[in-house]
């Protein structure tokens, strides 16, 4: 199945169209990953203590990646009588459930290790009969550690390249989830290390810095994503500032020689805008059809986002819409 | 973008650290209360609650069974003497949570209920029930002291070969 380049109404250019059967590649590609890392724990770890509580990170990561999937899915639909503003908004969803795992993850990764220091839990790590040798197995866990962490590294780093050319907040999501889970077998190797020399708290340590990092992220997803489906004015990709798109547009206006004044307001639907820009028209005077509508297309062609959008010529700026508080 | 290169160079540095401090040590892994610098040449404290043919504690004199014969052996291969303690499963795990006891033996299995109060060891020996179940053979060590486990699951698996 080759996805249509389309979100909705909106025709993907070539270089979206392409970012966009990566990331979806990248996503497959962390999934699979992540069923084989499972099976391979149940395999090695069994039904384990340690084993009982991995499954909670695991069940977790493997939402921000199928939620990515059916966003992409469903934003392809058209709009219709029944959803007139079509489907982008999944993304605003998908975006909500993948901040809610990171932030749970870093949650759940500080209680537990705070429980574990508090309690001074001593970590027992003993020895395995490999092929007749026994063998410390933390030894073991080591690599294995380092080989579900270092892929998955790398598919974070990749996502992030992805996040800022498709304007998507939930493979940016995605990506700091990647970033929590690498950083997390960090720490295991880590806490194994420590273990190792006697210090049974380097585990829990390490979990608790890490845990950190991972909280922040989450919370600033959260944030972010209810800001968006609360109609804040729209941002860029990671929403560390106004998307710079608003003030081109009025500039875009503006430029018109029959234009007195003009002013927009632009709120975020996923991955695309949508617009409501009005205009004053010079001398009291009303446009033409033609005059509009070429305004609107020139807007329209300053980046594919904005395919949504209304322009409404006003004899004042309406403030009621364009609050400056 | 809250993960700075500057904060992977220092985890790396951290996880380089450990790792020549883990080089450099005698032995790994180690114990953080020295168990098994304290028993060898010492005590070995074993609990033993009653569950034949694994351990009898019926006849007069020293408790008796494979597990208690396995704990004798492990005991002379670290020159300590045994101080052998009696009584209820749950009693003497509790005796072992609060590191009064170095080992608990009494047919344990893998399947244990006490695994998040005690560590079990590896299981050195697979053993067929009387109704056609096999179960997986194991003692139960203080938590964590992990040189101390260690030494003991060698000997075991080693015991397992001979």
């Amino acid at each position: 199945m080759s996805p249509a380049p389309r979100f909705g109404i909106t025709e993907l250019p070539e270089k979206q169209a392409r970012v966009l059967r990566r990331a979806i590649r990248l996503e497959r590609i962390d999934l699979c990953f992540r069923a084989v890392t499972v099976v391979l724990m149940i395999t090695v770890a069994g039904n384990s203590q340690a084993m009982k509580a991995a499954w909670i990170e695991d069940a977790l990561s493997f939402l921000p990646p199928l939620s990515f999937l059916l966003a992409v899915r469903i934003i392809r639909r058209r709009p219709s009588r029944r959803h007139p503003y079509g489907y982008h908004r999944s993304v605003g969803v998908a975006h909500l459930v993948a901040s809610v795992c990171l932030l749970t993850m870093g949650l759940y990764l500080l209680i537990e290790s705070g429980l574990g220091l508090v309690e001074a839990e001593h970590p027992a790590i003993g020895v395995v009969s490999l092929l007749g040798h026994p063998v410390w197995l933390g030894w073991l866990m080591i690599p294995a550690a380092l080989l579900t962490g270092i892929p998955t590294m790398i598919l974070g780093r990749m996502k992030l390249k992805l996040a800022p050319d498709l304007h998507d907040k939930v493979l940016f999501a995605d990506a700091d989830m990647n970033k929590a889970d690498w950083m997390t077998s960090l720490t295991t190797v880590i806490g194994i290390l420590g273990i190792g020399i006697g210090w049974w708290w380097t585990d829990s340590v390490a979990a608790i810095i890490i845990s950190g990092s991972i909280i922040r992220d989450g919370w600033g997803n959260l944030r972010s994503c209810i800001a968006d489906l609360m109609d804040v004015r729209a941002t860029t990709y990671d929403s560390s500032e106004p998307h710079p798109i608003i003030g081109e547009i009025k500039e875009e206006l503006r430029r018109r020689d029959w234009v007195e004044e003009a002013d927009c307001r632009v709120r975020d639907q996923g991955h695309v805008f949508h617009v409501e820009a009005f205009v004053v028209p010079r001398g009291g005077r009303t446009p033409s059809l033609e005059e509009l509508a070429a305004a609107r297309e020139a807007c329209v062609e300053l980046d594919w986002k904005m395919q949504d959008m209304v322009l409404v010529p006003v004899e004042k700026l309406p403030e009621e819409f364009l609050p400056r508080g | 973008m809250g993960w700075t290169r500057r904060k992977t160079t220092t985890l790396l540095a951290v996880v380089s650290a450990l790792a020549v401090l883990a080089g450099c040590g005698t032995t790994i892994p180690a114990d953080p209360d020295g168990t098994l610098d304290r028993v060898t040449g010492g005590t070995l404290r074993v609990g033993v609650s009653h569950q034949p043919p694994w351990t009898d504690i019926t006849g007069d004199g020293e408790p008796s069974g494979t597990e208690a014969g396995l704990v004798r052996d492990f005991a002379d291969s670290l020159d300590a003497e045994v101080e052998w303690e009696t009584g209820g499963e749950e009693h003497l795990i509790h005796l072992l949570e609060e590191e009064e006891l170095d080992v608990v033996i009494g047919g344990l299995t893998k399947d244990s209920p006490w695994e998040r109060q005690v560590a079990l060891t590896t299981s050195y020996r697979e053993a067929t029930g009387p109704a056609g179940e096999t179960s997986q053979h194991v003692m139960a060590v203080p938590m964590g002291e992990n040189a101390f486990m260690t030494a003991l699951e060698r000997f075991l698996l080693a015991e397992g070969e001979a």
